[in-house]
């Protein structure tokens, strides 16, 4: 079985670069023939060629929520990180939903069966910036259990990060 | 217990493309304003840095067009080092301009705006989407796809990296092409070139059908400007800049790239973060110009490649004097470049000289300020940097692309607004109208890489007193 960890983020947008601060974190932990771990700033159709061929797709991304948590983490599927967009004025940025969606229907064999997305609560994600907020940054070392947990690093991961 | 987790959506737009109507006593269209939230702060941000660094930290402006950014500062790059790129590292350069050029345009026109073509405006917005383009004609999103990954594939070759390449460096190229590599792409762009007129062929059958609504839809007199070659073609990467007035009269001819500033000023509006661009002689707002497909193709005298060449003689002959004014020929524009584009690759790939591996010029030369023009899939855009003497930054200014649009996007909203609102009378579709009129300029509106929500356009209709009349959104 083939696993990809995809960090999302652009680093120089402050709380953003999240996900991809995690992925590089664990690239140097992840040592698995059979699991890659890549960071990306792309969304939309360049993200859906980086998911193909695939079993088992963990995303790590920054999201905002309503209730404003900072530094909270959420396990979601794919359905739940935001609804299908529709119709909209620069439609570039798809979201991970959309993204999905079309990838199932146009190369349905290839697609990840499943599909587990890490969000993290965010602040600042509109300034250029390569610091995260503290919250943020804080979050990084339980992120990084919670997905090696899920990839069956479980205990050793525990061990290490207990403070 | 379970809770409701609500995503809202991470851009720069703030989750909307806002637009706002301001009417005025009779209740017709006094003006309509297309704003954007851009960041801010991304000119601070690179100062103290090295200008080796700038290809790479400016690629990550955008992810959607990161290659230009990467391409514009590596050129300034050059010439802060005052060095001539060997033959091979500028055809290289090309080599990843040109492919950025059919993948955003391919992934422009197939899935973004070919389901207002093939639908038509009215139809249902949840209908005239990727994913209504898939259900009802998966061939032409697959050809989209196809596409798109020619020009990535190429990008990831030179660049390593498929979305934020580090290709390009002052002086020259990272890496060279490999002679199987190149063969690769040889062996698959005349596939590529085909879907390119197949395109093509789909957008003139769009265009016979609504020939009316093409030549009126958002149809306006501006400015044009692009870079030509020394032949007055079409020019992506080099070049001098032509400007253009709405009757096809050239004001400006042979402006070398680096004397931008002596034919365009911003201005800064409060309402908008994103600046406006004008041509200095005329002011503003009537130096207003469009840049992109239908600004380039409107300065040249041709294309530089045969069978786009072809099509752009078509293409002139929908304007009085060759200057073609509707918002919705950008699209035919877009598809006479990715021809362009790929028969350019086609021809760069045949050179054996691409694959040498001399691609790279050192220089102890630090000259304290470097240029770098280049056309973007969505027009012109300017790197300006100033450096100290060891080479830190101390200053940048860029313009891009989008930018240059700005005055013409809000002018377009306000052309579709006017015809769509008489007399306080709001008549249904101006909604969707004005997305595609915005639509036409593929305007990149949010550089924060991604998105992990939706974006709907909200159109805010205000009466004179300044209080909102009605609220419309997608």
């Amino acid at each position: 079985m083939r696993t990809l960890v995809l960090g999302i983020g652009n680093p120089i947008l402050g709380d953003d670069g999240i996900g991809f601060h995690i992925a590089q974190e664990l690239a140097k932990e992840i040592k698995d023939k059979n699991i890659d771990v890549k960071d990306t700033s792309a969304d939309g159709l360049n993200l859906l060629e980086l998911i193909v061929g695939y079993d088992k797709l963990i995303v790590i991304d920054a999201i905002m929520t309503e209730d404003e948590k900072v530094g909270e983490i959420y396990r979601l599927k794919p359905e739940g990180a935001g609804k299908p967009a529709r119709s909209t004025v620069s439609p570039h940025h798809l979201n991970l939903a959309t993204t999905i969606e079309i990838g199932k229907k146009l190369f349905a064999e290839q697609m990840p069966e499943e599909i587990i997305v890490f969000g993290i609560g965010t602040q600042q994600v509109a300034t250029v910036t390569e610091e995260m907020t503290a919250k943020v940054k804080e979050a990084i070392p339980r992120v990084i259990s919670l997905v090696l947990a899920e990839l069956g690093y479980g205990k050793l991961a525990k061990a290490s990060r207990v403070s | 217990m379970t809770r409701k987790i609500v995503i809202e959506p991470i851009t720069r737009v703030e989750g909307h493309g806002k637009v706002t109507i301001h009417l005025d006593d009779k209740g017709n269209v006094d003006q309509a304003r297309f704003h954007i939230t851009q960041v801010r702060g991304f000119e601070k941000f690179c100062e103290g840095r090295l200008f080796w660094e700038m290809p790479v930290i400016t690629a990550r402006i955008c992810g959607i067009c990161p290659v230009s950014h990467h391409l514009a500062s590596a050129k300034a790059g050059d010439v802060i080092l005052g060095v001539k790129l060997t033959p091979a590292a500028e055809r290289l350069r090309r080599l990843i301009h040109m492919a950025q050029i059919v993948q955003s345009h391919a992934l422009h026109f197939f899935h973004l705006a070919s389901p207002d073509l093939l639908f038509g405006m009215d139809a249902d917005p949840a209908k005239r989407n990727i994913m209504g383009l898939i259900a009802e004609k998966p061939e032409i999103a697959i050809k989209g796809v196809k596409l798109r990954a020619f020009g990535q594939k190429i990008i990831e070759t030179l660049g390593d990296k498929r979305v934020h390449p580090n290709a390009a460096i002052p002086g020259g190229m990272n890496k060279a092409l490999s002679p199987d590599k190149r063969d690769e792409i040889l062996s698959q762009v005349d596939d590529i070139i085909a879907d390119c007129q197949f395109a093509i062929d789909l957008v003139k059958e769009y265009y016979a059908q609504h020939s009316e609504e093409a030549a009126s839809f958002a149809s306006f007199g501006t400015g044009y400007l692009g870079l030509v070659d020394n032949e007055g073609n079409v020019e992506y990467y080099d070049g001098k800049l032509r400007l253009k007035d709405s009757r096809g009269i050239t004001l400006e001819d042979n402006v070398a790239p680096e004397n931008y500033l002596s034919i365009i000023e911003e201005r800064v509006e409060d309402w908008s973060y994103l600046k406006f661009p004008y041509y200095k002689k005329l002011g503003y707002p009537v130096g207003m110009y469009r840049v992109g497909p239908l600004g380039r193709l409107n300065v040249a005298d041709g294309c530089d490649t045969p069978l786009a060449n072809k099509e752009f003689g078509n293409f002139k002959k929908l304007g009085n004097n060759g200057v073609v004014q509707g918002s919705l020929y950008y699209h035919y524009a877009r598809l006479i470049e990715a021809l362009n584009a790929a028969e350019k690759i086609k021809l760069l790939v045949q050179d054996e000289i691409i694959c040498s591996q001399e691609i790279w010029v050192n220089s102890s030369t630090i000259n304290e300020e470097g240029i770098g023009v280049i056309e973007a899939p969505r027009g012109t855009l300017f790197h300006h940097y100033w450096v100290d003497t060891s080479g830190k930054i101390r200053k940048v200014n860029l313009i891009v692309a989008t930018g240059n649009n700005n005055l013409a996007m809000n002018r377009s909203a306000y052309e579709v607004a006017k015809e769509f609102i008489k007399d306080g009378k709001v008549t249904e579709g101006i909604l969707n109208r004005v997305e595609v009129a915005i639509r036409c300029y593929d305007p990149c509106l949010s550089c924060s890489t991604h998105a992990l929500g939706h974006m709907p356009l909200e159109i805010t209709i205000y009466d004179p007193d300044g209080n909102i009349r009605q609220v419309l959104r997608s």
